[in-house]
């Protein structure tokens, strides 16, 4: 299988090799003799291409080895920094276009505490919460009575059935709306934020976005900055349900309340119909009384509106009393018998003319005077 | 079908306003009417057994 450098084949110009036939020899040489092998060393001129795959250098002090990570390996791990020190599980190959003896990794660790997702969480986090989304001032009220409710899931797994149960026991009133998305795997991120955009625009109340249980990797979709900035700009709240209780994502961290599992999600979102029926007869309850109380009121105004009316008359029929008796004090006061009384008298001819004034009263006339008590006749002189 | 919220806002106004004010007889009536025939649907939407679920499928990601 093995076969040796044949030395004697290019001992002369004649029987030069090409470059192809070097490198390609090369290449077979180099992955027969050295297996798949943990490398460790320090990343340096770390590039992600567009096409997903990766491409950077391991080195320590005195050498470096090209490194190429594809896609297919690397779509699970957020990407190093330069400067990070990893281990590596790696075939060693030659890049026989460059003639340059590399290694293609399969996998890799980071050295550092934590690993990679735990500087990949932090950066992210430090992203979100520099603008804002990871604010507590953020979180919405969720709806007491939701008309719709949105499920982002998995669409054949036991956590939409949990939800689905949960829903229909205390809140049938709902209609649920399940937006099936991939929640694991390359295309899980792309899945998620495309059905959470089909979401922005539906008449959803409260939106559930729920996984089960499972490794770092599994739930990685759930930690990317471009998830977390997603379910952050939902229009209406979000419950995240990812993972197990002891895993807190990013997607968690965003949402408006973060639920254990993906039951307490759904509980959180619904009320219990028992209650509400509850709360419907106490509203019945207040009803009647209401009503019994507004007929009382309005008894009670007649009767007071009736007392105000005699009162009214009573206090009228009061004034109209002290008035006569003053009228008739003032008539009696003018009366010309009391004016005769206080020790004035009229003085009158004998056809009862009143004279007034001295040139009705030459000497000789004949006058009649009536005092208080009667009349007396008389002579001027 | 009204959603279940505005039903239920609603009987709560019907509620403070018999409790609150000083109604002409007629117009406590009407409200307390209004407020029994919502009571009667706001129960009738929770009697409902079966819940609606629609599935909206997934377009394809954008990627």
């Amino acid at each position: 299988m093995v076969q040796p450098l044949d030395l004697f084949a290019a001992a002369s110009a004649e029987g030069a090799w090409t470059v192809s036939e070097v490198t390609k020899r090369a290449k077979s040489v180099v992955e027969a003799g050295l297996p798949p092998l943990w490398v460790r060393g320090e990343i340096t001129g770390f590039k992600a291409w567009r096409s997903g795959h990766w491409y950077f250098s391991l080195r320590d002090k005195s050498s470096q080895i090209r490194c190429v990570m594809f896609a297919k390996q690397n779509f699970r791990l957020p990407a190093p920094t330069d400067g990070s020190q990893v281990f590596v599980f790696a075939r060693p190959s030659m890049y026989e276009e460059k003639g340059e003896f590399q290694l293609t990794v399969m996998e890799l660790l980071s050295t550092e505490q934590g690993g990679l997702w735990k500087l990949a969480f932090e950066k992210a986090k430090a992203a979100l919460t520099k603008d804002g989304l990871l604010d507590p001032a953020r979180k919405r009220r969720l709806p007491l009575f939701p008309n719709r409710i949105a499920v982002v899931t998995s669409p054949d797994g036991a956590v939409l059935r949990d939800i689905q149960a949960v829903v229909a026991r205390r809140w049938p009133v709902a209609e649920l709306i399940v937006v099936p998305a991939q929640v694991q795997g390359v295309k899980a991120e792309a899945s998620v934020c495309s059905a959470l955009n089909r979401i922005r625009r539906l008449p959803v109340d409260v939106l559930i976005v729920a996984r089960g249980g499972g490794s770092v990797e599994d739930l990685w979709a759930f930690n990317t900055e471009r998830v977390a900035r997603a379910v952050a700009a939902m229009p209406m709240p979000v419950i995240s349900a990812i993972g197990h209780e002891t895993d807190v994502t990013l997607c968690d961290l965003v949402a408006d309340l973060r639920a254990p599992t993906p039951s307490a999600a759904a509980e959180a979102a619904t009320p219990d119909r028992k209650d509400v029926m509850l709360q419907c007869g106490a509203i019945e309850q207040r009803l009647a009384k209401a009503l019994k109380t507004a007929s009382r009121h309005v008894v009670e105004r007649l009767d007071r509106a009736g007392d105000r009316l005699t009162r009214c008359m009573e206090h009228r029929l009061e004034k109209s009393g002290a008035l006569l008796t003053a009228h008739s004090a003032r008539l009696d006061a003018l009366s010309p018998l009391k004016v005769l009384g206080r020790g004035y008298a009229v003085v009158r001819d004998e056809n009862g003319t009143i004279l007034k004034r001295v040139a009705q009263l030459p000497s000789g006339k004949e006058i009649r005077l009536r005092v208080t008590d009667g009349e007396v006749h008389g002579r001027i002189q | 079908m009204a959603e279940f919220s505005k039903q239920l806002e609603r009987l709560e106004a019907i509620v403070r306003k018999l409790e609150s004010e000083d109604l002409d007889l007629d117009e406590a009536l009407k409200l307390f009417e209004e407020g029994v025939e919502r009571l009667r649907v706001a129960r009738e939407q929770l009697a409902q057994a079966e819940l609606k679920v629609k599935k909206v499928l997934e377009i394809e990601s954008p990627s």
